[in-house]
């Protein structure tokens, strides 16, 4: 067939933004829900790859993670602006997933207890800032500042934290997570002199979590 | 430009008569015009697949497969205005039930002030004017005057208290999570049942004040730093401690209600020191008195069964 080559600079130049909606006027089309094999298979080079169709873009997150891990580093407030679960889910199951090696099985307690810490936390930065926030922008910081909490838990499979040493280290570890994450807040929000403030709920919520991972 | 598709079978004439004639009758891959009726192109397409990769048309099938149905476009659509229209509604009906921007003002709190205010709360002997500063009839925000009530430390306090409730409890081992849920509600339903009981006597009085109710159940939160003070010292060092710093911070709340509630039920006249004699003041002074003499009486009821 020699035809395949005649209009590709023309059918490349008219490629449809948005879908056509005519379609439904047309009373003589059967719609076919075809298995998309054959398509997928032949323009399989010209779909977007999947990561970023999932808008999970690796290199945001590591960014973000390396924000939480450097306590002292100054965080840029423009980092939060797109919402991002996917760091967040990935930390809560792997906290759990270390509760589990401590033979706690408590992803119950976990998801409980950051939903209601969130939806706090939520109520109180949109009662305490000038601009409101949106609950995927809280959901995302609190999420992303559990990273040293797994920490924590991880190092509880193999010492007990029930002595002093462990009683430092939790105290140690929940002061790193709210100041990362009121860090991440003050910035994001443009809060000035109110640090602490939202400091000492993240602590109180982080300090939940500690508790699990300790008794 | 000619609309894409506006008419399903035309945008096929013009790419027909340029192919020869072996595709008559069948959609053409190279049409003219792109074709993104999906039943069409994917009907079509299914045959074409098997023949071989790389059509150029092929290239608007997945957005065209992506979007399988425009029926489901057409729902994605109305469903996406329907969230945003749902969401207007919340936010404009969401003032009717909490005043929002009202509670915003309580909230306006920076770490001096709270700072100032729990040392006001532990010791307020010192403290001489206690008089909210005005701005143009309304209160100056928390952040600029230490007199002025916030709702960041009572809310902070009432969760730290549930906490630190478990906590002691957890040390006694009769900790289990349905207790940190019953601690929270008879808490908070003391604390409703004392609002409603002081609003009920102000009512009775006919006072004259501006004691709004946010501004009574902030006044009334306060005492929850005291109780988690209180705890905190029994955890740590018995029964003692316990009553030692309890004693302490009954007394302080006590002086701190007194102390604000005076200027605000009150008449002006005694606010300014001179003392009025008077059965209506009498009977406002003992308001007060029996208010702030509830708080201690409170804070022991809702502590004495966490320490043992």
């Amino acid at each position: 067939m020699i035809m395949e080559e005649v209009e590709d600079p023309i059918t490349k130049m008219i490629q449809p933004q948005q879908p056509y909606t005519g379609q439904i006027f047309q009373p003589t089309q059967t719609f076919t829900p075809t298995t998309p094999q054959p398509f997928y298979g032949n323009s399989f080079e010209d779909e977007p790859p999947l990561l970023e169709e999932l808008g999970i873009n690796f290199d945001h997150i590591w960014q973000k993670t390396l924000t939480v891990l450097h306590p002292l580093k100054v965080a840029d407030g423009s980092i939060m602006n797109e919402t991002d679960l996917a760091g967040p889910m990935v930390f809560c199951l792997a906290f759990g997933a270390t509760l589990l090696l401590a033979g706690k099985i408590q992803f119950g307690y976990v998801y409980g207890i950051s939903a209601i810490g969130c939806l706090g936390m939520f109520c109180l930065l949109n009662l305490m800032s000038m601009t409101g926030v949106s609950f995927g922008c809280v959901a995302s910081v609190l999420g992303y500042c559990l990273l040293p909490m797994i920490l924590l838990s991880s190092f509880a499979v193999i010492f007990s934290l029930q002595g002093m040493v462990g009683i430092i280290l939790t105290a140690g570890i929940i002061g790193w997570c709210s100041f990362s994450a009121s860090k991440i807040f003050i910035s994001a929000l443009a809060m000035e002199g109110q640090q602490l403030l939202v400091a000492y709920p993240c602590a109180l919520l982080y300090g939940v979590f500690a508790l699990i991972s300790v008794f | 430009m000619h609309p894409a598709g506006s008419a399903a079978g035309t945008p096929r004439q013009p790419s027909k008569r340029r192919i020869p004639v072996s595709h008559l009758g069948m959609a053409d891959p190279h049409q003219l015009f792109d074709d993104t009726s999906s039943a069409q192109s994917q009907g079509y397409g299914a045959q074409r697949g098997p023949s071989g990769l790389g059509y150029p048309t092929a290239s608007a099938s997945p957005q065209a497969a992506f979007l399988a149905d425009p029926v489901s476009n057409m729902a994605m659509a109305y469903g996406s205005s329907l969230a945003a229209q749902g969401k207007e509604l919340v936010d404009k009906n969401i003032d009717r039930f909490i005043p929002v921007t009202k509670l915003k003002y309580y909230f306006a709190v920076d770490t001096l002030y709270v700072g100032k205010k729990l040392g006001l709360l532990f010791f307020p002997y010192l403290h001489q004017d206690w008089e909210v500063q005005y701005q143009q009839d309304t209160p100056v925000a928390p952040r600029f005057d230490v007199n002025a009530p916030d709702l960041y430390i009572p809310a902070m306090a009432f969760i730290t208290y549930v906490l630190v409730a478990g906590l002691a409890l957890g040390t006694q081992d009769r900790f289990s999570p349905d207790l940190l849920g019953l601690q929270a509600s008879s808490a908070l339903a003391w604390l409703t049942l004392e609002v409603l009981a002081i609003l009920l006597s102000l009512y009775l009085v006919t006072v004259n004040t501006d004691l709004t109710t946010i501004d009574l159940v902030a006044f009334l939160g306060y005492k929850y730093v005291g109780m988690i003070g209180g705890i905190l010292m029994g955890l740590l060092f018995g029964k003692i401690g316990y009553y030692l710093v309890l004693g302490w911070c009954c007394m302080s709340i006590f002086v701190f209600m007194i102390r604000t509630l005076r200027l605000k039920i009150l008449a002006e006249a005694a606010a300014e020191g001179v003392p009025v004699r008077g059965a209506r003041n009498q009977l406002r002074m003992y308001l007060t008195m029996a208010v702030a003499a509830a708080q201690p009486l409170l804070m022991y009821w809702l502590t004495f069964h966490l320490v043992r």
